[in-house]
């Protein structure tokens, strides 16, 4: 059992850091203030990757032949600690990396390996996720958005909502139900939609996180050709969860939230009023939700990079208790930086933090896979 | 990075489940209402098989120390382990155990009456033989062998190594025992609430139960991966938030523990008694978790 980095894993990072340190220009938090869903971060990052992917950084966990260095696990999670601790720059297309493009090598055509891996390899596409629907959200088993076969076409009915980075993606990722097929995981397909198929329209919705980063899209008599499906009709959930076998621990939250809380004491120390030993203990539970956060998930990465698939709701519970702690001691205890646009980080922070919970598969969703798997409870009736 | 253990260190953990497997370390009712009940045969056991010596050898460590710790506080049969394991190996001095030490007043400390050493934790830590006739057993509702010890009727020698490392090593053990009753508190109430019917289905079925328990586990195996880290880096403040963040999970879990095995745990029938009541003990060791985490706060961000 070792805690410190290789040599190997400190030169990456030490490098990735570098990278950002130039890459970033001077009013990077006001861009990041949205969220990686907001216009201003998705247009930042179609010049952010590119540089990236010339950087070898953009993919280097892909196999060679796709464009990666097949690197190592760690590897990969350690971009993506860095990326999500800089207020993540590859904008929404950290899903390409992390797990679009690895369904699309697993179970995709070999045409439509061609079309779509190059361009997220050069860091030049942005997806989104068709997902969530308004009778779907975490029962996503009960999607009733159609594709109904009709010749060499499929035709698309339906709403998706909660979409992020719909606005300005090219290309859905889209769950349907295969026509005439019952309610249930059974009848699920995949779709790779483009998003300037005639009948597709896009609504953002107001909202608390970021400008422009959820939608519904509406579907209406869309027409794709059978060569849009990824895989074959009723594999659907089988592709879902290798994605989420990809994203097993999600985003690594905790890297941004140990940074903000550092930023939070900085700014009471500055104004004397970290001398409290209330403020002082506070800060010290958030940090200490933070490192319960990194060592579970670290822990799961660790069985990855041994070939284990560990179970990995434990972790995703400990990272959204953490995201909460800092953004609750920074509300409680510096209430003034969350009025005006004087704390960009902090008002950033807050903006993802409270997402935290309800993302990809809510709290009580990951309390129920614990009881399950974790503690072999009964399943609730 | 690298978070499993090494080929010795499962060996070594394989032959200690086989130890703790035995009958000698299960749960047995005490005469006149006792509340703990100390492990003579499982001490004498892993005495003879060296395996508190684990800390002293390269391949084993802290790290399987801590882990001993963790898994010989999870049995109902209560063995002093956390000083044997973890601070007596960091010692250049050859105490005999089981060893007791004075981290807070000299008049409750545990294992004092079935301690044969002790060790004075404070700015000059001290350690002394402890012979029978200074120790004056005590009466508690924590579920411990507690006694006063006559600190005046010791022959005291300071201990070599810097005090700091001396405390955020004491801070490892209790917080590796203090993970290691909780441990045995989640599965004994596991084991009730899947075993349990009510209302025609296990307890354990019901939501309100899952999530509590589910939450308890996450802390709880936080609380166990920051006592490896600490063990392993040997830092002070990982030493400190590990002790702060069990003894801050422990409140909530022992109240949830209590609620779901209802009124059997009400019993001294049944051993969950044993695992909560040291752990409430264990929890207010060394000031409790404001005391740790303000020391983490200070040894992080700096005083003011």
């Amino acid at each position: 059992m070792e805690f410190a980095w290789t040599e190997q894993d400190r030169t990456h990072r030490a490098r990735i850091r570098a990278l950002l340190a130039s890459a970033l220009p001077a009013d990077w938090q006001v861009i990041a203030r949205h969220g990686p869903g907001s216009r201003e971060q998705t247009l930042f990052s179609l010049s952010f990757c590119p540089q990236l992917a010339e950087a070898g950084l953009l993919v280097p966990h892909w196999p060679r032949e796709w464009g990666g260095q097949g690197g190592t696990v760690w590897e990969h999670f350690i971009l993506g600690e860095e990326m999500w601790a800089a207020g993540e720059p590859r904008g929404p297309q950290y899903m390409n990396v992390n797990w679009i493009g690895p369904v699309l090598m697993q179970f995709g055509s070999e045409a439509q390996k061609a079309r779509y891996l190059p361009p997220m390899a050069q860091g030049r596409a942005i997806w989104c996720q068709g997902f969530s629907e308004p009778g779907a959200g975490s029962d996503l088993g009960s999607l009733r958005t159609r594709a109904d076969r009709d010749g060499d076409t499929y035709v698309l009915n339906g709403q998706k909502i909660w979409t992020s980075y719909a606005g300005m993606a090219e290309t859905c990722f889209l769950l349907v139900r295969i026509g005439g097929e019952k309610a249930g995981k059974a009848g699920i397909a995949v779709f790779l939609v483009p998003m300037d198929s005639p009948g597709i329209e896009v609504r953002a919705i107001p909202s608390l996180i970021g400008h422009g980063d959820i939608h519904e899209v509406f579907f209406t008599d869309v027409r794709v050709p059978a060569s849009a499906r990824l895989g074959e009709p009723g594999q659907g959930w089988t592709i879902i969860s290798a994605a989420l076998a990809n994203e097993r621990v999600g985003i690594p939250r905790y890297a941004l939230a140990r940074q903000v809380l550092d930023d939070m004491v900085g700014l009471l120390q500055a104004r004397a009023g970290f001398a409290d030993p209330v403020v002082r203990l506070r800060a010290a539970e958030a940090a200490a939700a933070c490192d319960a956060a990194r060592l579970l998930v670290y822990a799961v990465i660790d069985a990855r990079a041994r070939g284990i698939a560990a179970e990995a709701s434990t972790a995703r519970l400990a990272v959204i208790a953490a995201d909460n702690a800092v953004n609750d001691f920074g509300m409680e205890f510096l209430p003034e930086c969350y009025h005006g646009d004087g704390h960009p980080a902090l008002l950033a922070h807050h903006e993802r933090a409270i997402v935290t919970g309800i993302a990809a598969g809510a709290a009580e969703i990951q309390l129920n896979l614990v009881a399950q798997r974790r503690l072999a409870l009964p399943k609730g009736a | 990075m690298r978070l499993a253990f090494n080929d010795d260190q499962q060996m070594f953990n394989a032959a200690l489940d086989q130890m703790l497997g035995a009958e000698a370390s299960e749960f047995r009712t005490v005469a006149e209402w006792g509340r703990w009940d100390y492990g003579t045969a499982l001490d004498a056991t892993l005495t003879e098989n060296g395996f508190f010596d684990a800390a002293r050898e390269e391949t084993l460590g802290p790290v399987a120390a801590a882990e001993l710790v963790m898994r010989i506080a999870a049995r109902p049969v209560v063995v002093e382990c956390a000083a044997s394991a973890l601070l007596l190996p960091l010692l250049d001095m050859d105490l005999p155990r089981p060893c007791a030490v004075i981290d807070g007043e000299a008049r409750v400390v545990r294992f004092a009456p079935e301690a044969r050493s002790v060790i004075w934790l404070g700015d000059r830590p001290r350690a002394a033989l402890l012979p029978d006739s200074a120790v004056t057993p005590g009466e508690t509702i924590f579920a411990f062998p507690v006694g006063a010890i006559d600190t005046g009727a010791l022959d005291w020698r300071d201990l070599a190594p810097d005090p700091a490392m001396v405390r955020a090593r004491w801070q490892v053990a209790l917080a590796a025992e203090l993970v290691g009753a909780l441990t045995g508190g989640l599965e004994s109430v596991l084991t009730h609430v899947r075993d349990r019917q009510q209302f025609g289905r296990p307890l354990g079925s019901f939501q309100a139960v899952q999530h509590r328990l589910a939450a308890d586990a996450v802390q709880l195996d936080s609380a166990r991966w920051m006592v490896l880290r600490a063990a392993q880096t040997g830092g002070t403040g990982d030493a400190a938030l590990a002790l702060g963040h069990a003894q801050n999970a422990a409140l909530r879990m022992i109240y949830d523990l209590h609620q779901f095995m209802g009124a059997m745990g009400l019993t001294l029938e049944h051993p969950l008694h044993r695992f909560t009541y040291r752990a409430k003990m264990l929890r207010t060791a060394l000031g409790g978790p404001s005391a740790a985490l303000r020391a983490f706060a200070d040894n992080y961000w700096g005083v003011s």
